[in-house]
């Protein structure tokens, strides 16, 4: 590498990004002036540095001019700092000679005088070149990555993400909070637009997961604590027991039907709480694992400790039930992360104006999935919360709880689909007069209006407008006895009473109550409305702000499923990259402390946002490890006295820069 | 046949725009022409255009129709259509601006009562510093249409024989300062 013997001499490169910078910054000035400044050696413009060939100018120069310093005024450094280090380091001079001065953001974007914002322009580059001249050659370190995977949530997306991994041989650690993997895609009858059925479709991969040698599946299981870095994480599951071992329970379900209740007697959670289920139960015949749950709420041995335990005798010599099993916790380390946490559907209770909770026949969409579903608590039959009638007319309300700034604002994307979805299955089923009440009807997906078009055709009634009021209250004796939809039909501009039997309301997708718990327990950030923040929009859409951490599925944001399992895919993808590579690189940016001049006060140690900081016992010095620092200069700032430095961001550098901005030439 | 085209001359966008700045209207531009405040209003049935249409008038620059519709006079002010709009527009206050620009502007239908009334009220209000039904519908009927009155004889006894409206004009002291109070505020919204 060529290293500064001898004199410096500084290249600088205006970018005019197109227009970008070029319309508002006199580029060709901004080079002029640089050209004179102490130390350059030469000062160019060009229409857009980051393309090769503004990349070779710059290669060139360092060999023609014998350059040692390189300023690039243009774009953020979040965008091409990598790409002119890069360049740079071909043409044989360290990387970190480079340094960028963002004169789009913070002057041509948001400035509208080109005379003021050319000044700025200079002052910028001025303080860059002054900086440059400062900075020393440094080199990145490396940390090697641990080939094993934590995927979090067992519904499609850690399905996905973890058969992934799996099939390409990396060892999985699949952790589900409920009792059965498959997530909200289990409760689903059908699926838009094919209609294939969910089970079908889905079941199979479950089974696979139980089966992989490489996938290591704990459900009723929770991550307690994340700690560690990329590569290196340390993760803590609690695995709650179901007081049933697993190991050695072989799921022929013998306990369910001995147990002394009879009958069915509690509410079933996974049925939306339409059926029932005794104390001692498997979430659906499907379930994987095929390993009961008992309830301590509801099994009468945990509340009276006088039960005839039947279903111990039922389970005979397998010893599986064991009422005395405690919580474990397990120790693992793992190299990435992928998130799959999903969503909860909205509460339309929230939402009184439309009647759930208070009129018995108002059912949200997902009770309306198991109601349809042949192994849901009706065996499939659609009739009313009296269990034998039959709707005549049905009404399905879209956009409850979505686009609502009293609710959630955002679109929950799928509702449309999964309406005109039940709104099929509904006729299919009743063939009832069905009312679809829409704001705007959003198909954009592979054969989605295809759909739409279907169900027009199939005699399903469309509204425009959003249902104001869901009564019982009747203004006309052919109302008497039926719930009435409030309407303004927008696109006849009249307002319609609307009689129904039963109402659907399509519910929106949101964050879960916890997710501010487990974003915080993975470090990661969130948008406004609470779903997990991915690192770019665009170009990051399965990265987070934490490397190593991953996201998939509706835990991001509302999805379909075969959007999901899209994202899978590629959260399977990014961990395999750093997997496959072996080690991650690490800036060199971090903080260092010059021990001589280190008290040993340790208000640096919890200032650290990454616990990077410990203190040395044996001479009560603090000290920095380097892998875990991420060079957020927070205990730079927070020592008294002055004795932790950030390399590339030393005092003298940052001073150096400073005035040169400050003082006019 | 009557054409029911609009031409693009025919909208004043510069309107729509200054509209939207005035106190309460600020979220109009949000609207997403749903149509819960049309179907929660208990007197939509009624209107010419429903409050959902209201907004698509001020949205296209139609002033002259938003300023001379019904509706905004039907408008009882429940609020029933801001609680409920899920994009919080507070369609009451809106219907308030529409409401004392057509004051201003004149543009209320001819004969039309509610117009009136509310002018009666408040002149007798600021006259009294009371309201007293029986003399203000009088003279908003005698000011718009006296066969209203016709219509109103049934209720109007019934609603006098409980006590409920009286002949006797309540008043409160110091009327003066009242009036001075509102014609500060007067002052001050033409300024």
């Amino acid at each position: 590498m060529r290293e500064s013997n001898g004199a410096v001499r500084v290249g600088v490169y205006v970018c005019h990004c197109g227009s970008n910078i070029g319309a508002i910054v006199d580029c060709k000035a901004v080079a002029e002036y640089a050209a004179g400044l102490l130390h350059v050696a030469v000062a160019r413009d060009y229409k857009y540095m980051c393309s090769d060939p503004g990349q070779e100018l710059i290669q060139k120069d360092i060999e023609e001019h014998k350059l040692n310093r390189i300023v690039v005024a243009s774009c953020s450094p979040h965008l091409h700092e990598n790409t002119f280090r890069v360049a740079t380091a071909k043409a044989g001079l360290n990387p970190y000679y480079l340094t960028m001065v963002n004169i789009r953001e913070h002057d041509s974007w948001v400035h509208t005088d080109r005379a003021a914002a050319t000044e700025k322009a200079k002052d910028l580059v001025r303080g860059a070149v002054r900086r440059v001249v400062l900075q020393r050659p440094l080199e990145k370190g490396r940390v090697p990555i641990d080939p094993k995977v934590l995927v979090v949530g067992g519904g499609i997306a850690g399905i996905h993400a973890a058969l992934t991994l799996a099939n390409a041989g990396k060892k999985v650690y699949l952790v589900e909070r409920e009792p059965t993997i498959g997530g909200h895609m289990a409760m689903f009858d059908k699926t838009f637009p094919t209609l294939d059925c969910a089970a079908c479709i889905l079941t199979p991969k479950m089974s696979t997961v139980k089966n992989h040698p490489n996938i290591t599946l704990w459900t009723y299981s929770e991550v307690e604590s994340v700690s560690g870095y990329v590569g290196n994480y340390d993760v803590k599951v609690r695995r709650r027991t179901r007081y049933i071992n697993e190991d050695l329970c072989s799921g022929c379900q013998e306990c369910i039907a001995a147990c002394v209740f009879k009958e069915p007697k509690f509410p079933d959670e996974f049925n939306q709480r339409l059926g029932k289920r005794k104390p001692i139960y498997l979430p659906f015949p499907q379930a994987v694992p095929q390993t009961p749950v008992i309830d301590p709420e509801t099994c009468i041995e945990f509340k009276t400790g006088k039960c005839k335990k039947t279903c111990l005798e039922a389970c005979a010599d397998r010893h599986a039930i064991d009422f005395k099993l405690t919580d474990t916790v397990e120790e693992i380390r793992v190299g990435t992360i992928i998130v799959c946490t999903g969503f909860q559907a909205y509460d339309a209770r929230r939402s009184p104006q439309f009647g759930y909770g208070i009129y018995p026949n108002v059912y949200t969409s997902l009770e309306i999935e198991r109601l349809v579903n042949a192994a849901g608590p009706t065996a499939g039959e659609v009739v009313l919360r009296d269990g034998k009638t039959v709707p005549r007319s049905i009404g399905i309300i879209h956009c409850v709880g979505s686009r609502d700034e009293n609710a959630n604002r955002w679109c929950s994307r799928v509702c449309c689909m999964y309406s005109l979805k039940l709104a099929h299955l509904l006729k299919e089923h009743t063939d009832a007069e069905i009312f679809n009440f829409y704001i705007d009807m959003r198909t954009p997906g592979k054969s989605f209006e295809e759909f739409y078009q279907r169900l027009l055709n199939e005699g399903v009634h469309f509204i425009r407008g959003k249902v104001a009021e869901v009564t019982d209250w009747a203004a006309d004796p052919s109302e008497e006895g039926k719930l009435v939809l409030r309407v303004e039909d927008t696109l006849l501009g009249v307002v319609r009473r609307i009689p129904v039997d039963m109402v659907v309301l399509s519910v929106g997708l949101e964050p879960h109550a916890d997710a501010q718990d487990v974003r915080r327990m993975f470090n990661m950030t969130c948008s406004n409305e609470g779903f997990f923040l991915e690192r770019h929009p665009k170009l990051a859409p399965v990265n987070t702000f934490t490397d190593g951490v991953f996201l998939a599925g509706c835990c991001q944001g509302p999805k379909d499923i075969p959007d999901t399992v899209a994202q899978a895919g590629a959260a399977a993808a990014e961990a395999m990259a750093l997997i496959d590579a072996g080690y991650v690189e690490q800036e060199p940016n971090v903080a260092y402390v010059i021990e001589e001049d280190c008290s040993g006060c340790k208000t640096c140690i919890p200032m650290c946002p990454y616990s990077a900081i410990t203190f040395r016992e044996q001479d009560k010095k603090a000290e920095v490890n380097a892998v875990l620092c991420k060079g957020c200069g927070t205990c730079v700032a927070a020592c008294p006295s002055g004795s932790i430095q950030q390399r590339l961001f030393e005092d003298d550098e940052l001073f150096e820069e400073l005035e040169g901005v400050l003082i006019h030439a | 046949m009557k054409q029911t085209m609009k031409f693009q001359r025919e909208a004043d966008p510069e309107w729509s725009e200054r509209f939207r700045t005035l106190p309460g209207c600020e979220r109009i531009s949000s609207c997403i022409q749903c149509g819960t405040c049309s179907g929660t209003c208990p007197l939509s049935i009624y209107m010419d255009y429903t409050p959902r249409k209201i907004i698509a008038l001020i949205r296209a620059g139609f002033r002259e129709e938003a300023l001379s519709s019904k509706t905004i006079w039907l408008c009882a002010s429940c609020y029933s259509c801001a609680a409920l709009c899920p994009q919080q527009i507070h369609i009451t206050d809106v219907m308030y601006s529409l409401k004392r620009e057509a004051i201003q502007a004149k543009k209320y239908p001819p004969r039309f009562p509610i117009p009136v009334l509310a002018q009666e009220f408040f002149n007798y209000v600021k006259n009294w510093g009371r309201n007293a039904e029986i003399p203000v519908v009088l003279k908003m009927a005698l000011k718009s249409n006296p066969f209203i009155l016709l219509s109103m004889i049934r209720s109007g006894w019934g609603l006098f024989r409980t006590g409920r409206i009286s002949l006797k004009r309540e008043r409160i002291k110091r009327t003066g300062e009242l009036q001075r109070a509102l014609s500060a505020v007067k002052e001050h919204s033409h300024a």
